[in-house]
């Protein structure tokens, strides 16, 4: 009953905050509303606002939901999409389509370099920590491969052909939802959904290693099996997320935090809401980026880690009730 | 009914805006600083739809003071669609989701490698001035560049004095640069492409001091406060290389973007102040 009840007032959140996103548009002069008239109002609708909403909604869902899956495999608040890398890894990627100038040649180019770093980044994971599938060499490749990645995009701004395509990387990997077309839509959706389904197939694998590994074991729940679906579903979902909207940071971290309190604590009931509330903070962050008065946009990263920042300080400090910090 | 009438109405409005407009020059817009200028340069004021609101920053801008005689934009599609342009110029590194769904609603994109040399301004004259129906006007600019260009390169000096360009956050430029090309036309030689340097970079305060330049260059990014923006800028062991010697400080918009006006920073450098 409680649940049904969160996941209705998520659900409400996110469709209005699609909605927002939908009626809300910008100018030179700053916000408008509406769609500028009869003969654009088409053009404006469903090419330029739709996929910026279907995507906010998309990216947003991928990023509470693995957010989620990841603190609940890993028995750490910490934990969020950027920390196996899959995020590092996209962004390395589509620096090197940057890099070699492949941008201009095809449009999809940018996202395929991107899931393509993702998913080298998680082979990568998967070569390191294979061997031993703990959780704890899990972390530390993760930690290891996100270095890796950060060096070698760095690496790449360096020696960037010039300083406007450096300039170019940065914004990009400052993550935005602006200008994406539906093409990009129905890129990242399959990777997405694939990505999903083994997140959620993690489920009651999750709830079970809420009892520790031996007792999941015991009651026919393979560890390894559930860190693999969480690891590989992260990987596809966030890699596609990246490769349309660079990074978007702190909505993977903040938004199960949020909901714990709600949701309760078994880490398979807090899925479905991370998802929802992900989708709603992502688009919510994304309006509020066309509200301001007139100037250069905000980039989405930007104001979700402003957004985020202060709230999760917020969060922390409170005095502990609740499963609020324990997952 | 009115319903009906007002459609009709609307109609015939597009329809005779439609029939206007192909007797007239395409409407251009504008999202990158270089390309604004150029299209200042080069289009009748009444074509430009746009500029992009660098263009109207004396700090960036060459042009700043025609630019704002126009509308100014920030370089997302929405507000270019209100515009209604016919032509939409940019560079090859503007945000490439937004020239890809430009070229996906219809409009022309043009897209302008920055230029590294005084080639590659005519060159983005020619392209600027073919998308935007005004041949003729690019021809003449650049005929009159290239007669500068060959003025410039008479009247060189034939002592060749070495220089060292200092820029914000301690970039030199390099060879395979317009300023590069634009030292050599002064009759400078340029320290940083002799060690080495191509493109953009920067060279170590010891490199600058241990080349021995007798010529300094800043780049001031504040053009009427030249040496306070530069002061700071400075490593201390230049600060007192710059004290003895002659220095002479180009506006960064002369070599932000190249233009017909970059070629007035050749005369700049050829009269140092002592």
């Amino acid at each position: 009953m409680r649940s049904a009840r969160l996941y209705v007032t998520l659900a409400t959140l996110a469709l209005a905050a699609a909605a927002a996103s939908l009626a809300i548009g910008r100018t030179s002069a700053g916000p408008t509303f509406g769609f500028g008239g009869a003969e654009l109002a088409d053009v404006i609708l469903l090419e330029i606002r739709l996929p910026r909403a279907l995507l906010g909604l998309l990216v947003g869902g991928t990023l509470g939901l693995c957010g989620a899956a990841l603190q609940g495999l890993l028995r750490n608040p910490l934990a969020e999409p950027g920390l196996l890398g899959a995020s590092s890894g996209g962004a390395l990627g589509a620096v090197v389509v940057f890099y070699f100038g492949l941008a201009g040649a095809d449009s999809l180019a940018l996202p395929i370099g991107a899931v393509t770093g993702s998913l080298a980044a998680l082979a990568t994971l998967y070569g390191l920590a294979a061997r031993r599938g703990d959780l704890l060499t899990i972390i530390l490749a993760g930690i290891a491969v996100n270095a890796l990645a950060a060096a070698l995009t760095s690496l790449a701004l360096n020696f960037a052909p010039s300083p406007y395509a450096a300039l170019e990387i940065l914004f990009w990997m400052l993550g935005s939802l602006a200008d994406r077309t539906l093409a990009h839509v129905w890129l990242v959706l399959p990777l997405m959904l694939a990505g999903w389904l083994l997140v959620a197939a993690s489920a009651r694998g999750l709830d079970a290693l809420t009892l520790g590994g031996e007792t999941a074991a015991s009651l026919g729940f393979d560890p390894r099996r559930t860190q693999w679906l969480v690891v590989g579903g992260t990987a596809l979902a966030v890699g596609a997320a990246v490769a349309v909207t660079g990074v978007v940071g702190f909505v993977g971290l903040v938004v199960p935090h949020l909901l714990r309190p709600w949701a309760g604590f078994r880490p398979s009931a807090l899925l479905g809401p991370s998802f929802l509330g992900g989708a709603a903070l992502t688009l919510a962050a994304d309006c509020a980026i066309r509200l301001l008065p007139p100037g250069p946009e905000l980039k989405l990263g930007v104001v979700t880690a402003l957004l985020g920042a202060p709230f999760f300080l917020h969060l922390i400090m409170q005095p502990r009730r609740g499963g609020a910090s324990a997952a | 009914m009115r319903c009906t009438l007002a459609a009709l109405a609307a109609l015939a409005a597009a329809v005779l805006a439609a029939s206007s407009a192909a007797a007239a020059k395409p409407r251009v817009a504008s999202i990158n600083l270089c390309a604004d200028q150029l299209v200042l340069l080069l289009a009748d004021p009444e074509q430009i739809a746009t500029l992009s609101w660098l263009a109207a920053d004396p700090e960036e801008s060459l042009l700043a003071a025609e630019a704002r005689r126009h509308a100014l934009n920030y370089g997302t599609a929405e507000e270019l669609l209100r515009h209604a342009p016919d032509v939409v110029i940019a560079g090859t590194y503007t945000n490439d989701f937004t020239r890809r769904l430009l070229a996906r609603l219809g409009f022309a994109v043009v897209a302008l490698e920055p230029e590294t040399d005084v080639a590659g301004i005519a060159a983005n004259l020619a392209i600027v001035a073919r998308a935007i129906g005004q041949e003729a006007r690019g021809e003449r600019l650049i005929a009159a560049m290239h007669e500068r260009r060959a003025h410039l390169e008479a009247t060189r000096p034939a002592e060749r004095p070495a220089a060292v360009v200092v820029r914000p956050g301690g970039f030199t430029v390099g060879a395979d640069s317009l300023a590069h090309e634009l030292l050599e036309l002064a009759g400078v030689r340029n320290v940083a492409a002799e060690q080495g340097l191509d493109r953009w970079g920067s060279l170590s305060a010891e490199t600058l001091v241990r080349s021995r330049p007798e010529l300094i260059v800043f780049t001031g990014y504040r053009a009427d406060q030249p040496s306070l923006a530069n002061a700071a800028l400075l490593h201390p062991a230049l600060a007192r290389l710059a004290r003895s010697r002659p220095t002479v400080t180009v506006p960064t918009a002369y070599w932000a973007c190249g233009l017909p006006q970059s070629l007035d920073s050749v005369e700049m450098v050829r009269q140092p102040a002592p």
